[in-house]
C-alpha cells in the first residue's frame, strides 16, 4: 500500500516538473510580474516528493518486505531507529533524498529571493528543474525505491552493521545538504550569466548559499571522519580513500569559491572565475555521487553499485556540463573593464588562496581518477593512497598557512606594512616554540618544525585578532583560527600518538615502556539483534593512572557479520583507543591500543570552522 | 672478578643493543605494511587490517626485515608477486609520471596566470 502511494506521489511530482517548466516559460516572455502559480507548483512537488519519502519510511518502519528497497536493508529485528535510517543507507533510498532536499532547496530559494529579478528566478528554477528532471527519471527507470515482490518474503536481509550507527545514520543526509545545495548556486550562476546579472547583488545574494552548502557539506564530511574513527576500528580519521576524497573535492570548491565570491562582492573582479566554480562545485558533487554508485572506486565506503546507474549518472553528467559550457561561453559578457590588482592586496591575497585550494583539489581529482584512467588504457592497476598526497600537499601547507595569517591583515586595492612588527614577533615566537617542541623527537626535524612554525604562526595571528579586532570580521577570524587549531591538532596527534598491537590470552598481561595492559576477563551478552564479546581490560599508565577499557565484539544476526567496536575513553588532551579482534582456531584475541593525542581538538575545530560560517551567515541574514 | 662484571655488562650492552634492532624492525615494519594494501579488503591498509592475509603479509615483511633486506627490497619484491595494485605509494616510472606531474604543473599554471594579472597592473 504504502509503495503505491510512494509510487504515486513520485509519478505525480515529476509531472509537477513539466508545469513548473510550462507556466515558467509562459510567465517568462508575457508578464512583468513572477508568476506565483510557480511557487505554488514547486511546493506542490516538493509536497508529493515528500509524502513518497514518508511512504517508503513507513515501509521501512512496518517492515513492509513487499517492497525490494526494505527486504534488500531491512530486518524486523533492527531497532527502529536504524529502520528509519535504513530508508537513506541504501542506493534507492538515498537518491529519493537526493530529490527531496532538491526540490525543497528550489522551494526555499523561490521564497528568498523575491526582490531579485523575475527573470532571474525563473531561469533558476527552470535549470534547477532539467536537473530535477534527470533524477525523476534515473530514480524511476534504474533504481526505483518501490519495487514490488512477489511472493512476500517473510524476512528481509537486514542492514550492513556497520551502518547501523547514530553519526552514520544522519550523515547522508547532511553531506546531502551540502551537495544538493551546490545545485542551486550552478543553477542561479547559470541564470545570471544568461542574463548577464552577475553583479554585486548578485553575489551577495548568492553568498548565502554559498555558505549553506559549505555549513552542510563541512559538518556532513566531519560526521563521516567521526564515523570512520570509531567505528572502522583502526583508530584514523581520515584514509584519503577514494570515497573520502569524493567528498572533499566540493568542500574545496565551495571553499573557493566561498572566498572568490567576497572578491565579486566587493570589487566586481574574479566574475568568470565564480562561475566556473559555481559550475565545477556542483560538477564535482554528481561525480561523487557518479563514482560512488558506479562502483568503480574500490573503498571502504562503497555499499551499493551497479553499472547501468553509473552509465546513466555519467550521461546525466556530460549533459549538464554540457550545457553549463554552451551557456558559459555563448553567453557570458567578460568585463571589458581593466582589472587592477595590485600585489599586496586583498584580492591578491584571495586570488592565493584560490589558487593553493586549486592545487590541493587538481592533487585530490587526479589522484582520485588516475588509477581509474591508468586501467581503462593500460589495463595495469596502481592504487594511490596516503604517501601520494602527504608528499603532494604537505609541502604546500606551508605557504598556504602563511598566507592564511597574513592575508586577513591586508586592505583591499592597495596595502603597506606599515605597523605589521608584531607578524615578524610571532613567528619567531612560534618558531621558537617549534624547535623547543620538536627537538627532542625522534622524527624528521627540518619538515615537522617548519609545518608546525606556520601552523602556530596562524594560529598566534588568529588569536591575537580576537583581542584587536573584537567583533570586527568575527566569522572570518574564528573559521581561520579552527584551520589552525585543526592543523595543529592533526600534526600532534600523527607526532605524538603511540600504539601497541599484540595478541593476548585470557589473564595474560602485556608491558611495555609505556605501559602494561592486563586482559581481565570476557563476556557474552545477547542483545536484540547481535551477540555481544566484551573484553575486560586494565590499562596502567607510566604515571600510574589507571583504566579500564571494554573493547567488544558484536555478532550480527542479520546479515551475519562480525565488526570490532572500538572502546575509547576520551578527555581534553588524549583519546585512549582499544580494540579486539579474533584470531581464528585460537584462544588469543588480537588487541590494538592506541593513545591518541588530541583527539577531541580536531572535531572540534571543524566545528569551529563551521561555526565562522553559521556566523557569517547571520550576520549577512540581518544585514 | 673484573672479567665476570665487564662480560656481564657486554651482555647487557649487547642485548640492549638487540632489544633496539628489534624496535627499528617493528617501526619500519610499522611504516612499511601502512603502505601497502590490504588486496582482500576494501580500501585498508596491511597495517590496518586483521584478515589472514594482512597478517601473513605483517609477518613476511617482519622476517624479511630480519634477514636484512631493505624496505625497497621489501616493496620491489611484493610488487613481482602482487602487482603494483599492492603499493599505495606509487613509483615514479612510466605509468605514472601524469600523476606525478600534472597537479604541480596546475600549480605553475595557476601561478603563471595570478603573475600576469599582476604584471598587466599599472600602478
Amino acid at each position: 500500500m504504502t509503495s503505491t502511494i510512494g509510487f504515486y506521489s513520485l509519478t505525480f511530482g515529476l509531472v509537477c516538473s513539466f508545469l513548473i517548466i510550462f507556466f515558467s516559460v509562459k510567465n517568462f516572455n508575457n508578464s512583468q510580474f513572477f508568476d506565483n502559480k510557480i511557487l505554488s507548483i514547486t511546493f506542490l512537488q516538493f509536497f508529493f516528493v515528500t509524502i513518497s519519502f514518508f511512504s517508503l519510511i513507513l515501509a521501512f518502519v512496518y517492515s513492509d518486505f513487499s517492497n525490494e528497497t526494505v527486504f534488500n536493508h531491512s530486518h524486523t529485528t533492527k531497532p527502529l531507529f536504524y529502520k528509519i535510517s535504513g530508508t537513506w543507507g541504501n542506493h534507492e533510498g538515498s537518491l529519493l533524498l537526493w530529490l527531496l532536499v532538491l526540490t525543497f532547496f528550489i522551494f526555499v530559494f523561490l521564497l528568498k529571493s523575491q526582490k531579485q529579478k523575475k527573470e532571474y528566478r525563473i531561469l533558476t528554477s527552470l535549470i534547477q528543474q532539467v536537473i530535477i528532471i534527470g533524477f525523476f527519471f534515473f530514480l524511476i527507470k534504474t533504481s526505483n525505491p518501490f519495487n514490488y515482490i512477489f511472493p512476500v518474503p517473510a524476512q528481509g536481509l537486514g542492514l550492513n552493521p556497520i551502518l547501523q550507527d547514530p553519526a552514520l545514520a544522519i550523515h547522508p543526509p547532511i553531506l546531502y545538504l551540502g551537495y544538493v545545495g551546490s545545485s542551486i548556486i550552478f543553477s542561479s550562476a547559470l541564470a545570471a550569466t544568461t542574463l548577464n546579472y552577475v553583479s554585486k547583488d548578485w553575489a551577495k545574494h548568492i553568498k548565502q548559499w554559498v555558505l549553506v552548502s559549505w555549513i552542510f557539506l563541512t559538518l556532513g564530511i566531519l560526521l563521516g571522519s567521526i564515523w570512520a574513527y570509531y567505528e572502522l576500528g583502526w583508530g584514523g580519521f581520515w584514509f584519503w580513500d577514494p570515497v573520502e576524497n569524493v567528498s572533499l573535492m566540493p568542500w574545496l570548491a565551495l571553499t573557493t569559491l566561498l572566498h572568490c565570491i567576497l572578491v565579486l562582492e566587493k570589487k566586481l573582479l574574479l566574475s568568470s572565475w565564480a562561475i566556473i566554480l559555481s559550475i565545477a562545485t556542483f560538477t564535482l558533487s554528481m561525480s561523487g555521487t557518479f563514482l560512488v554508485r558506479s562502483g568503480i572506486l574500490n573503498s571502504v565506503h562503497t555499499f551499493a553499485n551497479d553499472p547501468e546507474r553509473g552509465l546513466y549518472i555519467l550521461i546525466f553528467l556530460f549533459c549538464l556540463i554540457f550545457l553549463s559550457l554552451f551557456i558559459f561561453f555563448f553567453f557570458f559578457k567578460f568585463e571589458k573593464k581593466k582589472k587592477n590588482l595590485f600585489w599586496l592586496s586583498k584580492e591578491t591575497a584571495i586570488l592565493i588562496n584560490n589558487w593553493f585550494m586549486m592545487y590541493f583539489l587538481s592533487v585530490v581529482l587526479i589522484g582520485t581518477i588516475y588509477p581509474i584512467f591508468l586501467e581503462v588504457f593500460s589495463s595495469e592497476k596502481i592504487s594511490i593512497g596516503p604517501p601520494f598526497y602527504n608528499k603532494l600537499i604537505i609541502p604546500f601547507l606551508v605557504p598556504f598557512l602563511l598566507a592564511m595569517a597574513i592575508g586577513p591583515k591586508l586592505k583591499w586595492i592597495k596595502s603597506n606594512f606599515e605597523n605589521k612588527k608584531h607578524l615578524i614577533l610571532f613567528f619567531i615566537i612560534s618558531l621558537l616554540l617549534s624547535i623547543l617542541i620538536i627537538r627532542n623527537l625522534d622524527i624528521s626535524f627540518l619538515l615537522n618544525t617548519v609545518l608546525v612554525t606556520s601552523a602556530f604562526y596562524l594560529f598566534f595571528i588568529t588569536s591575537r585578532d580576537f583581542f584587536v579586532k573584537g567583533f570586527k570580521r568575527l566569522s572570518q577570524n574564528i573559521a581561520h583560527f579552527g584551520f589552525s587549531l585543526l592543523i595543529l591538532s592533526i600534526l600532534f596527534n600523527n607526532i605524538f600518538s603511540t600504539e601497541v598491537i599484540s595478541n593476548l590470552k585470557l589473564g595474560e598481561t602485556l608491558e611495555n615502556e609505556n605501559f602494561k595492559i592486563k586482559f581481565e576477563n570476557i563476556k557474552e551478552i545477547n542483545e536484540y539483534n547481535y551477540k555481544s564479546i566484551k573484553g575486560k581490560f586494565t590499562v596502567q599508565d607510566l604515571n600510574g593512572s589507571n583504566e579500564i577499557m571494554y573493547p567488544e565484539l558484536r555478532i550480527y544476526n542479520q546479515p551475519n557479520i562480525v565488526t570490532s567496536e572500538a572502546d575509547i575513553k576520551t578527555n581534553l588532551l588524549t583519546d585512549k583507543f582499544m580494540t579486539m579482534n579474533y584470531i581464528q582456531n585460537q584462544d588469543y584475541f588480537n588487541i590494538r591500543y592506541q593513545v591518541k593525542p588530541f583527539m577531541l581538538w580536531i572535531w572540534l575545530s571543524v566545528l569551529l570552522i563551521c561555526f565562522g560560517g553559521v556566523i557569517s551567515f547571520i550576520k549577512k541574514y540581518e544585514g | 672478578m673484573k672479567i665476570i662484571k665487564y662480560l656481564i655488562l657486554i651482555l647487557i650492552i649487547l642485548n640492549l643493543s638487540s632489544i633496539k634492532a628489534e624496535d627499528q624492525i617493528n617501526d619500519l615494519n610499522i611504516k612499511i605494511t601502512k603502505n601497502l594494501r590490504c588486496l582482500i579488503c576494501q580500501g585498508q591498509s596491511v597495517y590496518d587490517s586483521d584478515t589472514e592475509f594482512a597478517n601473513s603479509v605483517k609477518i613476511l615483511v617482519q622476517n624479511k626485515l630480519r634477514d636484512g633486506q631493505s624496505e625497497k627490497e621489501i616493496y620491489s619484491y611484493l610488487k613481482d608477486k602482487y602487482g603494483e595494485w599492492i603499493l599505495y605509494d606509487p613509483e615514479f616510472n612510466k605509468n605514472t609520471y601524469f600523476l606525478w606531474l600534472l597537479p604541480v604543473l596546475m600549480f605553475l599554471v595557476g601561478g603563471a596566470i595570478i603573475f600576469k594579472l599582476l604584471i598587466k597592473t599599472k600602478y
